[in-house]
């Protein structure tokens, strides 16, 4: 009973409507557009099966299957009340007229943008502004409660994530065109934590499309319901429910509203950098912008490329388990992981409140549709330094034109943009950098053995801490060249702390919340407990594993440099 | 009137090109010195006005016409290369330079089996279009194709790139094989492990192994060995004669990106830990630490 109420959206009473002012975002005018965003949604999907009848057949046949499969195994309310309707098409689609099967399409259309589109209520907007870092305080730590009342402005939480990047021209760029931020995936917060990193930092709010699973923690969807999300119901196979979800974030962009997609699309399991991405969502952008200029709407959109670094990640452990799955495919959408516990979260937060700098956002440069970064501006540079017009990336015979395979192509090679601008702009933490330090000792005693072969190695390696504190010094001072070249950004921590800081704050933050001992001290000694987590942290530094290293563990570090391409 | 096609570079490749565009259209010449066609120029200013332009210099001048080209483009200019050649120690692809270095994005290339006596006009042949944007291929198709020239496409744009570089390597070899008589098994196993080889780098690089294996890579490689003594053919020849490599070089006309791509593809080879014997031993065989008969054998009790 409970878990049904939860799962219907929980609003707030329409006693005193929000009147938006005219500076506000768009995202305030949400409501009052919504049907008739949902209109329009339904509107092209249907126009996309015009005059077709084969491809529309096909698409009723394929939803049909797809959603009568999935409700065979589902067996709950849903599936009592849907189960029937798609047999029933399944068994019709064959007598079916023209006429009727663009009905049930323009019905199931309907449905399905419903079911994706959200809400938005500047109220419960201002009340998570002014009441949430608070109250998320309290609950996580509620002797500290009254300490961060008092201490006005900043409460614990504002410690614990840390912005930085080129937040003041995004706060200049989300007045003129419409931002769509594409941040890296390591975990279930990463939402929240960007939502309320804008917040802090007086950016306007985005709207995103969260996993329906997401929407299970009761408290999560209150504010996810009501602060713009969409719904995305990844159990859903059918291509008519992909291409709504594409449709409905192509409109909203087309109407100016900021959003988030998550490119790498799902979180990194192994805790590296994201090297392959998946680009349906980010292509809705560049086809936004393309519709709008040949409309003769002249909004730019601009790309912000985001990196989400956290010292401690909540489902680390779930996480790279999944990743090492020897048989089988990795799980795509995983819904018994730490997220989904409230002791998890309470034990996660109670670590990390104190710490300071634990989860750093860093806004990239944004670039165009087209890859080039724009200046303080809003213009885009081309490589060369010259300004161009991003409309005439669109022109063909000197008119912009509609092309969807020519906004493809330009979408995958946007993807080789943000992959790059990731890379730069990731922020290396403590845990992450000692890791990689331990880790690669473990690789340098343990040689000719794989990786899988290494990480039965629990607490057998042991190296002195005064070695492991050279080694740590060593790999913190390559990476600050590295970053004084601009090919990555470390944490204020990682740049300015000694190595003893370093390495006791490490095993510190690790040391309490994950259930497994990561690494701990000895006698004088540092034993390396588990190799597995050790791993998931230390991944973060495979790409720079070469650059980082000195001459006596270029060979562990070259091993280590092949893990981003082997696994 | 529609707008004009670009073409860079009036070296033999270039002047076939502005022929064939002549055909069904109007092209525009663009060179450092002087030219007396009416739809030549020296001005690079000029070739804003069009949408389409070929990029017919061999790589190593790639970069500095890039520089040149770079402040007159924009998001409209779709830029075709025929360049058979790769930049620098990393092999950076031409149109990857092309797209990093200039505001045009839809970037492609002109490759394959191509003759400039094909695109002139005078006999029949093909070639393939190797880009991911669909309008440069048609927008080629459209300005190039004949009756007698037929053009195929391939969204693997660094996959034809790479087949068109090493092609020029083995067209080379196989010049020299030709010349010495090496015996038809010999140099088919020689041929065919070449492709391989030049899969295994393409891949790298982020080609399709299956490329190597169409127009790009053994469709081109097809024509050397049935004879259209293009240069690098002639180089091998010259070279099978002992001429040294600058004799070697002038007698066989053009710019031969096959020189340094041997030297480069094998030190790259060895970087990234994969095998490419046949880079390897042309280099030895180049840089003369290694007669080429050596390296056959060498090659051939692997």
């Amino acid at each position: 009973m409970f878990k049904k109420l939860l799962s219907k959206p929980m609003r707030l009473p329409r006693l005193k409507p929000y009147v938006p002012a005219p500076e506000d975002p768009a995202i305030f005018w949400f409501n009052s557009e919504r049907d008739d965003i949902i209109r329009e949604v339904v509107r092209r999907l249907v126009e996309r099966y015009d005059g077709d009848r084969t491809s529309l057949e096909y698409a009723l046949n394929e939803v049909a299957f797809h959603e009568t499969r999935r409700l065979e195994s589902q067996r709950d309310e849903e599936a009592k009340q849907g189960l029937g309707y798609w047999r029933g098409l399944l068994r019709r689609i064959a007598r079916m007229s023209d006429d009727a099967k663009r009905d049930a399409l323009r019905g199931i259309s309907q449905r399905m943008s419903r079911d994706i589109a959200g809400n938005f209520d500047p109220r419960v907007y201002q009340l998570a502004t002014k009441v949430t870092p608070r109250l998320l305080t309290g609950v996580m730590s509620p002797s500290a409660l009254p300490s961060a009342i008092a201490k006005i402005g900043a409460p614990a939480i504002d410690e614990m994530l840390r912005a930085e990047g080129e937040i003041d021209l995004l706060k200049r760029l989300e007045k003129i065109g419409t931002l769509v931020y594409v941040p890296t995936h390591s975990s279930n917060l990463d939402s929240m934590a960007l939502g309320y990193s804008l917040m802090q930092n007086d950016l306007a709010p985005v709207v995103y499309g969260a996993g329906k699973n997401l929407f299970s923690n009761p408290i999560i969807s209150f504010f996810m319901h009501n602060l713009g999300a969409y719904r995305v119901d990844r159990r859903v196979r059918a291509r008519l429910y992909k291409q709504a979800l594409k449709t409905y974030s192509c409109v909203m962009i087309e109407r100016g509203y900021h959003s988030l997609f998550f490119p790498g699309g799902t979180r990194s399991r192994s805790g590296m950098l994201e090297r392959k991405l998946k680009l349906g969502l980010a292509g809705t952008a560049v086809e936004a912008f393309s519709r709008n200029q040949v409309f003769g709407i002249d909004r730019p959109v601009w790309f912000v490329p985001t990196t989400i670094n956290y010292g401690l990640v909540m489902e680390a452990e779930t996480l790279i388990e999944d990743h090492l799955k020897l048989t089988g495919e990795g799980r795509y959408v995983i819904e018994d992981d730490e997220f989904s516990s409230v002791d998890r979260w309470v034990t996660f937060f109670r670590k990390l409140i104190g710490t300071q700098g634990a989860c750093v956002i860093r806004y990239g440069r944004p670039v165009d549709p087209f890859g080039n970064p724009v200046d303080d501006e809003g213009r885009s540079v081309a490589p060369g330094g010259t300004v161009v017009d991003p409309g005439t990336y669109l022109y063909r015979h000197g008119e912009p034109v509609l092309d969807r395979r020519r906004d493809a192509a330009y979408t995958r090679e946007l993807g080789e943009t943000l992959l790059d601008s990731y890379e730069r702009n990731t922020v290396l933490m403590t845990t992450q950098l000692v890791a990689h330090t331990l880790f690669r000792r473990l690789v340098r005693e343990t040689p000719g053995i794989d990786l899988f072969g290494r990480l039965r190695f629990r607490g057998d390696i042991r190296v002195p801490r005064e070695e492991l504190l050279v080694d740590i010094g060593e790999t913190r001072d390559r990476a600050a060249v590295l970053e004084k070249s601009g090919r990555v950004q470390l944490s204020r921590t990682v740049r300015g702390g000694t190595p003893e800081e370093l390495l006791d704050r490490a095993i510190a933050v690790w040391d309490g919340y994950h259930t497994r001992c990561v690494a701990r001290q000895v006698g004088s000694d540092i034993v390396a407990e588990d190799p597995t987590l050790l791993l998931y942290y230390q991944n973060r530094l495979v790409t720079y594993a070469l650059d980082v290293a000195s001459e006596p563990d270029m060979a562990a570090a070259k091993e280590i440099s092949l893990l981003g391409v082997q696994l | 009137m529609s707008a004009p096609i670009g073409i860079v570079g009036a070296g033999t490749f270039g002047q076939a090109l502005a022929v064939a565009v002549q055909r069904g259209g109007e092209p525009l010449l663009y060179s450092r010195s002087e030219r007396e066609e009416s739809y030549a120029t020296t001005d690079a200013t000029e070739l804003a006005r069009c949408e389409l332009i070929f990029i017919s210099v061999p790589s190593p001048h790639i970069p500095k016409v890039a520089q040149l080209l770079a402040p007159h483009l924009d998001g409209r200019h779709l830029l075709v290369h025929v360049s058979r050649g790769l930049i620098g120690d990393e092999l950076q692809t031409v149109s990857r330079h092309l797209r990093a270095n200039t505001p045009a994005r839809r970037v492609g290339c002109l490759a394959g089996p191509l003759s400039a006596a094909a695109l002139a006009g005078g006999v029949p042949g093909g070639g393939i279009v190797g880009t991911q944007f669909p309008e440069v291929a048609d927008a080629v198709r459209a300005a190039i194709e004949g009756s007698n020239l037929r053009l195929y496409d391939s969204s693997d744009t660094v996959g034809v790139e790479v087949a068109s570089a090493m092609v020029g390597l083995l067209a080379m070899q196989a010049g020299f094989c030709l010349e010495r008589k090496i015996p038809p098994s010999a140099m088919a196993v020689m041929m065919d492990r070449g492709l391989a080889e030049a899969a295994r780098v393409g891949t790298l690089l982020g080609g399709d192994p299956e490329t190597f294996h169409g127009m790009a890579g053994s469709g081109d490689l097809f024509a050397a060995l049935g004879g259209d003594e293009r240069a690098e053919v002639r180089l091998g020849r010259a070279l099978a004669n002992n001429f040294d490599l600058t004799a070697a070089g002038k007698k066989a006309g053009a710019h031969i990106e096959g020189l340094t791509i041997a030297r480069r593809v094998a030190a790259f080879a060895e970087r990234r830990g994969f095998e490419a014997p046949i880079a390897a031993i042309t280099a030895k065989a180049l840089e003369g630490s290694m007669t080429i008969e050596e390296g056959l054998e060498h090659l051939m009790k692997r």
